[in-house]
């Protein structure tokens, strides 16, 4: 269904290469423009003509059109839309293509009994389904609407019941052949709940205003377009597959048996089946074996072992002369080179001449063995009908279509065999689709809902075989829809449990740590393929991703090249229904196959819907034309999509006025969308985009217009909006990123998602597991345009600080910054830190439940060694407290059963469940929240809060990928200070700079240095004309250096300091590492039980980690004592005592100093060795599987030893 | 200069001589001395002077949207009357309490308590907060009291009366808390520094090589006057000839020598810092005048070098100990 597109892969029948496509702009238009002519007339000619019209738009009129933009689509359109067609069509799309489920009662043996019936039937459809507003049931009953903000505390899903009109019909027919119809409607059955997205049109938050949504406790900045299942939001990743219906000609690389192969996946709409490939593959030329020296073509079908030479496919389709097949492949007989390549084949398949023949050929080499010739006819001509190429029909009757199909692959596959038409590019991004959350939970939906109806039939069998009255309502599972779709959102793994071919990360918690870091993942791609292959290609940036991917955010390392994430403007389109399309083609004059002979195939173009070839039309360019106006009056109707100017005549459609009339307008309905359908603007695809000529800026297009000899094109089509739209979320945060080296915009771009700021404008109601918030967050003094839109000056990240670069001290050598102590005490980069815990009094068994409560040494056991004094008498933590290390914050205790075969039992009465702090925090409880969750239990979350203070070792970054920690704080007098008195907050050293190339940094610092100066904003937005030159000039009226340089002073002595100093105001943040969660060390401590060896990580007190590395450094050394020390006194020293006969390992009890094999019965010569616990627990696995590894403690090689014994 | 012969005294005598002096500004000049006295002045001036300022905060209610720590925080940042700073004790090594902060010689006490009844939001500022010694209580505070003493027209809610803002309430919201602040230095937390700006700079000595000058165009003498970004050298527009406007401007950018030096003139201009003549400029936070504040930086490194000088003798640091918190 995403592939639903008005049109595509027009070939231009005459021209050969599909770039001909543009020429439609060709013709009359050229004529009205006069190039040809003398430039001066042509130029008076034109300024008249401007006079008389609108003026031309300015590039800063652009942005009124993109702030109209966001403001009507905001950033997570795709995601809503996405859904919202899933829940207006999607769904009971699905619910109406399930067929009726029909059940006659099996025949059961009841003797004396004759059926009062000769023939029932049960049939159960399904009608109109009815979605409710989110609801929740109380564990009381009590129904009430959720809200978003009571599903995050209390850990609920945020799902809304879902109802569908059954109706249940009994067809009896009497021994008298009299037909009576019993029937029963189940008006709104509840067939489950369905998760909904976070401001759909199902929300409750929908179209709420700001002050609406602040008293409901959210925050106005929060965009939806996630899902909260079990408490948590869970963002639905989009999934980038190859698209399907496509042919796609590939060359292979030689040498190799195949020289070209044409590759198409078929898949019917509406069909919840893997794709059926089609492969058509023509052989190398001869190979050095001599043999044949054809080169065949052979095509795969499905569930058919062999290739099938074409001539024999299109011979089982009926057709079987020579002359018919011909003209399905090539239209052209002129055409001798592309007959000539044909020629093998014909020759190949020329024993077979009849459809029946070659149906049988097919079917012997299908699945089928040592079956009749008629059932081999038949299966094969089934395969043929059902299984290949299903998109082009799966009904009788379709072999025509599927032959010129058919045909046209081959076709295609000479084309490029001939060197007339490239191979196609798999990475061009127009052959790709991204499956959205519509598209996803669809998939997911459609096969719930079929286990749904399976079990109900089932259900239904088996009660009317007994006999039994049918009760729909007990039919009807409610739980396979709820539980399914919250299994998948909630673990990620698309699909049902515990079954292949699952997908897994498709759902992921939503990112909290920043805004930036929010918006920018509820704008991500995925592509499931590559994994660990090596390939490069599918990682790499394509052409075609200008505009629609961010060229500078992906990640680095494994994922990288392969998680994309959107550019700003791109909006991913939901699709519309295929049939509209066809009647209008056919109302325009499209010839479908009936009509016309393959002989004026070549003279005509060919139409595609949805990769199905419907027709030809002989005359394209009007076709297209006409397309084109339609579709910019109508709605858009693409897959990834990007918003851009019309262009006719080398001038703007959108005019002066227009703009005017944006910005004067008073109701937001006449925003946006008004200029797309007016047409000035519209979306062009990946695969349109091919065909268009965009010109970069406005005033490129006025110069083209000018001066025609000098302009790259004289046929523009389009015109980008802003050039700086093609960065994505994080990366439009970037200052000057036209002036970084590419990879440190990628950092940037990585780490803007861990920058401290405000989150959202309502994390005191929150209780998130995690949360950094700033003390005093700043706007940045030196903006991008895009940030606007990112509501960045809202929910900053990050401060001013004055940043000086400089050698001072040399504190800040390898990436590290020497920081104003002052400046920290007067509160720069202080920030909040929040971490909640919960737990639930869990039921254990029916009568038994877990307790809150502050437990006892009395009578509790296994109590934990911290502190339970901050408890109340609830057994919480009340909020103020001050908590550390280890000390209980959620008391609880489960009852232990008194068994009084136990002698001790009698003591203990409980068992100690409570929840302590992590032992490496400390803080304040924060706030606390008791309440029930979905199942009544009782259920708390305890916030803790902590302010973390810059300290040496915590780590900060510019916006430009140049990141550090703090190697040292230095107080105010002791920094450099200027002739102002002004002493800087951070000092970077001056080796950041030159390998990096982070151009932008230095001139974010001195725009950032006019900008202070002047009281403005400063703007970085790339590709302006913004020059260093007129900061520069500006910089030095305000009375400072014009490059940013200053002459400073030592703190420490008073003395000019020789080199003049870099200063000025940089946006930095501060990134969520701090030493204080990292800082570890250890002694003895905790151990694994199993291998007793130290156990593993900070959070457990774990050991550091004595590698192979390591090891191998010891052994180089060598060092042997230190190596056993270290891989064995201090890891798991063990003793055991050995039988010196057998080597096995013997009972030995010291307190009684009494040893024994019992075996060999041997009580005196047993040996004390020294081994590791792993190595004795390795023994004992082995000799639990019946291997006797043996200790020998002697020498055997010695003789003298031997002899001995 | 001259320097003194071996074995000689390295005595010198300072000048000072006071261009400029308001409550919370200062400008002087401090002539015969060395770079490092100078330093050592500015030095003491931000980290080493006394102050008070609040430290301890214990927070009865707060029902804000600012958590305990942040308001504590702020508090700590307001900049009180410190007149009396050097004559109170280091609560640390008072004897009169056991530093609990409940005792008049080294520390204040101060209230406040705030709620908003009404559905506009309440500031919370530093004139709510109540002091139990007159003496020190929140600069602003004090302007004010002052101004209605010298019956000018007072009106608290203009201009920069309002006080420092701590917090802002919505309806309901309250914060009652008592608040001790003790005397501190700069060097412990930023927030017992007196000093906004204490900066100096060496005296520039410019010499205009005249005759080179003279071969300049009207236009060249132009540019290169307007090379500087500082306001340094003027044209006079009688004689046509460039003449130091304000020396003191200059910034040692250097820009006019790289300028002369690309006219092709290089000498044009010679500039060196004296090397023992500095210029002062003094900001105050309000908590001390300048004036205060420069006399007690001096009084505190004359303790500092009264403490050098005794350790020679018998290791006492006196009171530069007490100053340092030593043993």
């Amino acid at each position: 269904m995403e592939d639903d597109e008005y049109e595509e892969g027009m070939e231009m029948g005459y021209g050969g290469h599909h770039r001909g496509g543009h020429a439609g702009y060709g013709g009359e238009e050229d004529d009205e423009v006069g190039y040809g002519g003398g430039d001066g007339e042509g130029n008076e000619m034109e300024e008249d003509e401007e006079e008389d019209e609108e003026e031309e738009i300015t590039q800063e009129d652009a942005w009124a059109v993109i702030s109209a933009y966001f403001e009507e689509k905001g950033l997570v359109r795709q995601q809503l839309d996405s859904f919202d067609e899933f829940i207006q069509n999607t769904m009971q799309e699905i619910v109406d293509e399930s067929a009726d489920i029909e059940i006659r009662p099996e025949s059961q043996h009841n003797p004396g009994r004759q059926a009062e019936f000769a023939e029932t039937l049960h049939k159960i459809s399904f009608g109109q389904i009815y979605l409710s507003k989110p609801m929740m049931t109380e564990a009381d009953g009590e129904t009430a609407t959720l809200f978003p903000k009571s599903a995050r505390l209390r850990n609920l899903t945020y799902s809304a019941p879902l109802y569908v009109d059954v109706s249940y019909r009994v067809m009896k027919k009497g021994h008298d052949c009299e037909e009576v119809t019993e029937t029963s409607d189940y008006p709104k059955v509840f067939i489950g709940k369905v998760p909904i997205m976070l401001r759909s049109s199902y929300c409750t938050l929908y179209q709420q205003s700001e002050k609406d949504l602040t008293e409901l406790g959210e925050c106005p900045y929060d965009q939806g377009g996630y899902f909260i299942i079990n408490g948590s939001e869970k963002v639905l990743i989009a999934q980038e597959k190859m698209s399907t219906n496509h042919v796609y000609v590939f060359k292979k690389r030689q040498p190799n048996k195949y020289a070209y192969v044409a590759e198409v996946r078929s898949m019917a709409e509406n069909q919840n089946r893997p794709a059926s490939s089609m492969f058509v593959r023509m052989l190398s030329r001869a190979g050095a074996k001599g043999g044949s020296s054809g080169q065949y073509i052979r095509a795969t079908l499905p569930y058919i072992r062999a290739d099938i030479p074409i001539i024999i496919v299109f011979r089982a389709l009926g057709f079987v002369a020579d002359k018919d097949i011909l003209e399905h492949i090539c239209y052209d007989f002129s055409d001798t080179q592309m007959m000539e390549l044909l020629r093998p084949s014909l020759e190949e398949a020329f024993v077979i001449q009849n459809q029946q023949v070659a149906l049988d050929y097919i079917g012997k080499r299908g699945a089928t063995v040592g079956v009749t010739r008629e059932k081999r006819i038949k299966y094969a001509k089934e395969i043929l009908q059902k299984e290949m190429l299903p998109h082009v029909g799966v009904g009788e009757f379709c072999e025509t279509k599927k032959a010129y199909y058919f045909g046209y692959i081959i076709h295609r596959l000479l084309m490029c065999a001939l060197g007339r038409r490239a191979e196609d590019d798999r990475d061009h991004y127009g052959n790709k689709r991204l499956d959205l959350a519509g598209p996803l939970l669809g998939g997911l939906f459609r096969m719930l809902f079929r286990k749904l109806t399976r079990d109900v039939r089932s259900y239904v069998q088996k009660c009317v075989d007994n006999g039994k009255e049918v009760n729909l309502q007990f039919a009807i599972k409610a739980k396979t829809i709820t539980s399914g779709l919250k299994y998948s959102l909630a673990t990620g793994n698309w699909g049902q449990a515990n079954q292949a071919g699952t997908r897994a990360g498709v759902s992921q918690v939503l990112n909290r740590l920043t805004y930036a870091s929010t918006l920018s993942h509820l704008r991500r791609l995925n592509s499931p393929i590559g994994r660990e292959g090596k390939l490069a290609k599918p990682r790499q940036l394509h052409n075609s991703h200008w505009g629609m991917m961010c060229p500078a955010e992906t990640p680095e390392g494994q994922a990288c090249g392969l998680v994309k994430n959107l550019a700003l403007m791109v909006y991913i389109t939901v699709g519309s229904a295929a049939n509209p399309i066809l009647e209008f083609l056919e109302e325009w004059g499209t010839e479908n196959f009936e009509e016309i002979s393959p002989a004026v195939i070549p003279q005509a173009a060919k139409i595609f819907v949805n990769g199905c070839w419907v027709g030809i039309h002989r005359n394209p360019d009007l076709l297209v034309k006409t397309l084109r106006r339609l579709r910019r009056q109508v709605l858009p109707t693409q897959q990834l999509g990007r918003p851009l100017f019309i262009v006719e005549n080398q001038r703007l459609l959108i005019k002066k006025m227009h703009i005017r009339a944006l910005q004067q307008r008073e109701t937001p309905d006449e925003g946006w969308h008004e200029l797309v359908s007016k047409g000035y603007i519209e979306y062009i695809d990946t695969e349109e985009e091919e065909t268009t000529m965009i010109s970069m800026t406005i005033s490129d297009l006025v110069n083209a217009r000018h001066n025609p000899e000098e302009s790259y094109s004289g046929t523009y089509t389009h015109c980008e909006i802003h050039p700086s739209l093609i960065l994505g979320v994080c990366a439009s945060i970037i200052p000057f990123p036209d002036h970084n080296q590419s990879p440190r915009n990628t950092y940037q771009s990585a780490m803007g998602k861990q920058a401290m700021g405000i989150y959202v404008t309502n994390y005191q109601l929150r209780m998130d597991t995690l949360a950094y918030v700033l003390y005093y967050p700043q706007k940045p003094l030196v903006t991008t345009r895009a940030m606007e839109h990112l509501h960045f000056r809202q929910l900053p990240a990050g401060i001013n600080a004055i940043v000086a670069i400089a050698c001072y001290s040399g504190y800040n050598q390898e990436d590290s910054v020497i920081m104003n102590q002052s400046s920290i005490d007067r509160g720069f980069f202080r920030s909040l830190f929040f971490r909640s815990y919960r737990d639930e009094e869990k039921k254990m068994g029916t009568l038994v439940k877990e307790e809150f409560g502050r437990p006892n040494r009395e009578n509790t056991m296994g109590m934990r060694h911290g502190s339970y004094d901050k408890l109340d008498d609830d057994g919480l933590a009340p909020p103020g407290t001050r908590v550390s290390g280890e000390d209980v914050i959620i008391g609880k205790t489960s009852p232990i059963p008194q068994d009084d075969a136990q002698g001790q039992a009698s003591r203990y009465s409980k068992r100690d469940h409570s929840t302590s702090l992590r032992h490496s925090e400390s803080g304040m409880v924060d706030q606390v929240l008791l309440t029930t969750n979905a199942d009544g239990l009782r259920f708390v979350k305890v916030r803790m809060r902590s302010v973390r203070i810059p300290q040496i070792g915590d780590k900060f970054s510019s916006r430009h990928g140049q990141k550090g920690t703090v190697g040292m704080t230095y107080t105010q007098e002791d920094m450099p200070w200027t002739i102002e008195g002004i002493t800087p907050d951070i000092i970077v050293n001056p080796h950041a700079i030159p390998s990096r190339m982070t151009i932008g940094q230095l001139i974010e610092c001195i725009m950032g240095k006019v900008a202070a100066q002047m009281g403005k904003e400063g703007d970085a937005t790339p590709f302006t004309d913004v020059t260093v030159d007129n900061i520069s000039k500006a910089l030095h009226t305000c009375g400072y250096q014009m490059r940013g340089f200053e002459t400073m002073y030592n703190g420490h002595t008073g003395r000019k300091l020789t080199a003049m100093i870099f200063l000025g105001p940089t946006y930095y943040q501060r990134l969520k590492h701090m030493v204080d969660d990292k800082i570890h060390s250890r002694g003895r401590g905790p151990v694994q039980i199993l291998t007793r060896q130290p156990a593993e990580g900070r959070s457990r007190d774990g050991g550091l980690r004595f590698g192979e590395m390591e090891r191998d450094c010891m052994i180089a050394h060598g060092a042997a004592f230190f190596l056993k020390e270290r891989l064995f006194d201090q890891s798991d020293a063990y003793r055991v005592h050995v039988c010196e006969k057998c080597g096995l390992i013997a009972i030995a009890n010291l307190k009684k100093n009494s040893f024994e094999c019992r075996g060999c019965k041997n009580k005196t010569d047993i040996v004390q060795v020294h081994i590791p616990y792993a190595c004795k627990l390795l023994f004992q696995e082995l000799m639990a599987m019946a291997i006797a590894p043996r200790m020998l403690t002697h020498d055997m090689k010695t003789g003298k030893d031997q002899k001995k014994r | 200069m001259d320097r003194p012969a071996a074995g000689a005294s390295y005595q010198r005598f300072p000048r000072v001589r006071i261009r400029e002096l308001r409550d919370d500004y200062a400008k002087f000049e401090l002539r015969d001395t060395d770079a490092s006295m100078a330093n050592a002045l500015r030095r003491v001036m931000i980290a080493e002077v006394p102050t008070v300022a609040i430290d301890l905060v214990e927070i009865e209610v707060n029902s804000s949207v600012l958590n305990d720590e942040f308001i504590a925080h702020r508090l700590g940042l307001i900049p009180l009357t410190s007149a009396a700073a050097m004559q109170m004790r280091f609560s640390r090594d008072c004897d009169a309490c056991d530093g609990d902060g409940s005792c008049e010689y080294c520390s204040v006490e101060f209230h406040l308590a705030a709620r908003a009844e009404s559905d506009q939001t309440l500031e919370v500022t530093s004139n709510d907060l109540r002091s139990n010694d007159p003496k020190v209580c929140p600069v602003d505070q004090a302007r004010a009291y002052q101004q209605a003493l010298s019956g000018s027209d007072f009106d608290p809610n203009t201009g920069d009366q309002r006080g420092i803002l701590i917090v802002k309430l919505r309806r309901g919201q309250e914060l009652r808390l008592r608040a001790i602040a003790r005397k501190g230095i700069g060097k412990d937390h930023a927030k017992w520094s007196p000093a906004a700006t204490v900066t100096f700079m060496y005296e520039p000595d410019i010499r205009i090589n005249e005759e080179l000058m003279e071969t300049l165009t009207l236009d060249e003498k132009r540019s290169w006057v307007e090379s500087s970004p500082t306001k340094v050298f003027a044209i006079d527009p009688i004689t046509e000839q460039v003449r130091v406007a304000d020396a003191e401007e200059y910034t040692y950018d250097d820009e006019v020598i790289k300028k002369a030096e690309a006219m092709g003139k290089p000498g044009l201009v010679e500039i060196n810092a004296k090397e023992d003549s500095f210029i002062f400029t003094v900001e105050t936070t309000g908590a001390i005048t300048a004036y205060e504040l420069i006399m007690n930086a001096i009084t505190v490194l004359r303790q500092k070098l009264d403490a050098v000088r005794l350790q020679d003798d018998d290791g006492d640091l006196g009171e530069l100990d007490a100053h340092l918190g030593g043993p």
